[in-house]
């Protein structure tokens, strides 16, 4: 039985499971993935204004007592996973500079909308406090019931929104 | 008791060893994304168009290798789970995320985590989808004021779906047990019924056998757990200081939670 580069759902969500049920064991908590960007916003942001950014009653957190935003347990997991994804992707021959659309969308489009998507949900998962890993998955396993709601309204926001978009996927 | 896990929090391991073992733990998942089929944003966006559902059941796998994982290293003695931090809920404002971040996906076809991987992997779509996640964090940071009540209303501390529905929490594993596989039997069937597949895949056999006997053996772990009490699982009565907010019982939570004050909050990290 041979899989090739995309293997079936259940074994490709049991291997992240592993993934995050081995930070649970080593680290104590889960993986995740938006907070080391948010990390790297403070960062970057903080070497134009360090001041504003110290004293920002959000980012200043980041901050605290000398501390450096990157040094972080979520930077070191996304480094690991950008090496692991890349690693993968380099071995399946799978490597490729390239624009991923539907057929019907052209690459302005396409871009357009990756932007504004990105946009929504940097903020969403702020407000939120993390993303589909590490609120969602991590939330999920956990039993939490933020995190349960959290996923639900994902998936009612992206129906509601599918229509509208739909040229760009089908 | 001793408990080896987690190894940073019981000594067995330092905080240094710690960060550095998050990069093979960070490979794993990236690797996994990429096998998922996550580095690519249309396989994401199909999902809420019933193309391509692998979205919602690789996430229902994921949580119920994470959950069984999680609940039965407790279980057995192996893990301290007061030593594990716990997400705590503030339900409303993870709602309106929830509903903002669904919109954003959907428009922009990943979300964080896949579009690291998929950057990785050289698509550019991802690239410019970061840029807009770096933006929009930047936005939610720098503007906090104006949504930072907000963001700390309905404060409900570490609130437990076991604890929520009055049930016990081996129940409450095998209830999230069985909405995931019947969840994924049906997104699969609204697929073939939306999207039937052009071609009949000649490993589909061999692949809903491997799937079965997962689920089987997920099925057993669930069912094992209901003949546990919820406390064979977590003490609720131990205050630890990993929560980011002091733990209070449910009720007094749930009666709080209309009262809460930003200023209430601040002080506490959160």
């Amino acid at each position: 039985m041979k899989f090739g580069t995309r293997w079936p759902p259940i074994p490709a969500g049991i291997l992240i499971g592993i993934s995050m049920l081995l930070a649970f064991v080593v680290a104590g908590r889960g993986i995740g993935a938006s907070g080391a960007m948010t990390r790297l916003v403070a960062w970057v942001q903080h070497g134009l204004f360090p001041a504003a950014t110290e004293q920002s009653a959000y980012f200043g957190k980041y901050f605290a007592d000398g501390a450096h935003p990157l040094n972080d347990y979520v930077v070191f997991l996304l480094v690991g996973l950008l090496v692991g994804s890349f690693v993968a992707a380099w071995l399946s021959g799978e490597l490729r500079v390239e624009v991923l659309r539907g057929p019907r969308s052209s690459v302005a489009y396409r871009l357009g909308l990756a932007l504004a998507g990105g946009i929504l949900v940097g903020f969403a998962a702020r407000l939120a406090r993390g993303c589909t890993s590490g609120q969602g998955l991590v939330g999920g396993a956990e039993l939490s019931v933020g995190a349960w709601v959290f996923l639900m309204c994902i998936f009612a926001g992206g129906w509601m929104a599918a229509w509208f978009v739909r040229k760009q996927w089908i | 008791m001793d408990m080896i896990a987690p190894l940073v929090k019981t000594g067995v391991i330092s905080s240094t060893l710690n960060l550095w073992l998050a990069l093979p733990i960070g490979f794993l998942f990236g690797f996994a994304l990429f096998h998922a089929g996550f580095t690519d944003s249309r396989r994401i966006a199909w999902a809420f168009y019933f193309k391509d559902v692998g979205v919602p059941v690789v996430m229902f796998s994921a949580i119920a290798t994470g959950m069984l994982g999680l609940w039965g290293l407790s279980l057995i003695g192996f893990l301290d789970i007061s030593k594990v931090y716990m997400l705590p809920t503030f339900l409303l404002p993870m709602a309106i995320g929830g509903v903002i971040f669904g919109l954003g996906m959907v428009i922009g076809g990943y979300c964080p985590g896949t579009a690291a991987a998929s950057i990785a992997t050289g698509k550019i779509d991802a690239v410019i989808f970061i840029v807009g996640f770096l933006l929009g964090s930047l936005v939610f940071g720098d503007f906090f004021p104006v949504w930072g009540d907000f963001y700390n209303s309905d404060y409900m501390g570490v609130f437990r779906l076991d604890q929520w529905l009055g049930i016990g929490l081996g129940q409450t594993v095998l209830l999230v047990v069985l909405i995931a596989v019947s969840g994924t039997i049906f997104m699969r069937f609204v697929q073939n019924k939306v999207w039937p597949p052009a071609e009949v895949d000649p490993q589909e056999k061999y692949v809903i056998r491997l799937h079965a006997a997962l689920i089987a053996v997920a099925l057993v772990i669930g069912i094992t757990f209901t003949f546990f009490p919820s406390e064979s699982f977590i003490d609720d009565s131990v205050e630890t200081p990993y929560y980011i907010v002091p733990k209070t019982t449910v009720s007094q939570a749930i009666s709080e939670a209309q009262t809460l004050e930003f200023s209430d909050l601040a002080g506490s990290g959160a």
